[in-house]
């Protein structure tokens, strides 16, 4: 009983210890247009690691998706720019979501 | 006319000479002495260096003495000017236009660059600017210079080292510092650091007018005394030092002579490692 209490107590504060390591900073998103009708977000931590892998999604101003996709090796995400208002959703995890709006993206 | 001794013209011609004489000298030596308070500064300035996006950027690239807005020197052909944003090197020699930049006390020769930036990250800003002769030092002097913008906070390349003969690679990041935040930086000459490097610190005490290419008049502080004019710091024997920031704004590092070349066209050359760095209030 006591052992297994321990053992849970290890794991809950390893999960608590390794979930920290992966995000220990901040993510970050910028998006632009590329002037071609397609736009390009980039994405990081604020440590500088990379965030290949990251999910997208655009989505309508009713939740739906309307692109969706996964950061490339360069950390980048290109998509056509939708003819409705949208908002691009940059997703690495709980507590780690940057939305970006479409009417922010300039230039 | 009591006991005094009576003064001929000759003689009296010769104490007018020595007392000039020794005015000339006083003088002279006072005009020696008061030169070296403030230093040659190779700016390559922008105004901000810590953007939430990208756009155009306007650079100003005058060689001059930031603290007190003083004399501007003319500048050569520039050797090179370059931007290096996820590793990669964009040429930008080409890109710049000679213009005249006005001091509080004369005009020279500078040149302003537009650059768009395009996705976030650092972009390393290095210039080398042809050697300048100096009269006064009867030598030349070359100050290669890095300015660091970010975009949208993600960094990637303000700590790689460039490559240049003389230069300064931060620990911190230039573009953020808050007033009060330490910069540190690395001395190196030609990639290996430099022991004691001896360093020069001025503020850049007088705001430029971007768009009518002057300083303004006004300077945000005074100095108590010539030593806070330039402030020499020293690296320690790893090359590395440390300046605490006490007031926003930018702030440049000129480590002096740390450059291999130490002749040009037979004279005396030093080149120097210059970085710029920006702080801002908590407010």
């Amino acid at each position: 009983m006591k052992r297994k209490l321990v053992l849970g107590v290890l794991l809950a504060v390893s999960v608590f210890v390794l979930g920290s390591v992966a995000f220990a900073h901040t993510p970050l998103c910028y998006c632009y247009l590329n002037g071609d009708g397609t736009i390009t977000c980039e994405g990081g931590f604020s440590d500088g690691s990379s965030a290949s892998g990251v999910e997208m999604a655009v989505k309508d101003t009713n939740d739906k998706v309307l692109v969706e996709g996964k950061m490339d090796e360069l950390s980048e995400f290109t998509f056509e720019k939708p003819e409705v208002p949208f908002i691009v959703i940059f997703n690495a995890g709980p507590g780690h979501v940057v939305e970006i709006k479409g009417e922010d993206i300039k230039e | 006319m009591g006991g005094g001794r009576a003064i001929n013209s000759k003689e009296r011609n010769g104490m007018i000479l020595k007392r000039a004489t020794k005015v000339l000298l006083t003088s002279l030596m006072v005009c020696l002495f008061a030169l070296p308070a403030s230093a040659h500064f190779q700016m390559l300035y922008t105004p901000e260096s810590a953007l939430n996006k990208g756009g155009n950027l306007d650079f100003k690239l005058v060689f001059t003495h930031p603290f007190e807005a003083g004399h501007t020197m003319t500048m050569g052909q520039p050797e090179s000017l370059y931007v290096v944003h996820k590793g990669n090197k964009t040429d930008l020699i080409k890109e710049i236009n000679p213009i005249i930049w006005t001091s509080l006390t004369n005009s020279g020769k500078a040149y302003n660059l537009k650059y768009r930036l395009k996705g976030m990250g650092d972009y390393v800003f290095c210039f080398v600017p042809s050697p300048y002769f100096e009269a006064q030092e009867d030598a030349y002097i070359q100050q290669m210079t890095k300015v660091i913008v970010n975009v949208a906070g993600i960094p990637t390349d303000w700590d790689s080292e460039m490559g240049l003969p003389a230069e300064i690679v931060p620990l911190d990041k230039p573009y953020a510092l808050w007033t009060g935040n330490v910069f540190r930086g690395i001395v190196k000459s030609e990639g290996k650091s430099v022991p004691y490097a001896e360093i020069e610190v001025e503020y850049l005490n007088h705001e430029p007018i971007m768009n009518e290419n002057k300083f303004a008049k006004e300077a945000h502080v005074e100095a108590p005394q010539d030593a806070f004019v330039t402030m020499t710091i020293k690296a320690d024997e790893k090359g590395c030092f440390t300046f605490g920031i006490p007031r926003s704004g930018w702030w440049g590092f000129a480590a002096l002579g740390v450059g291999p070349k130490t002749t040009y066209q037979d004279k005396e050359l030093s080149q120097d490692a210059i970085i710029w760095v920006q702080a801002r209030d908590m407010k």
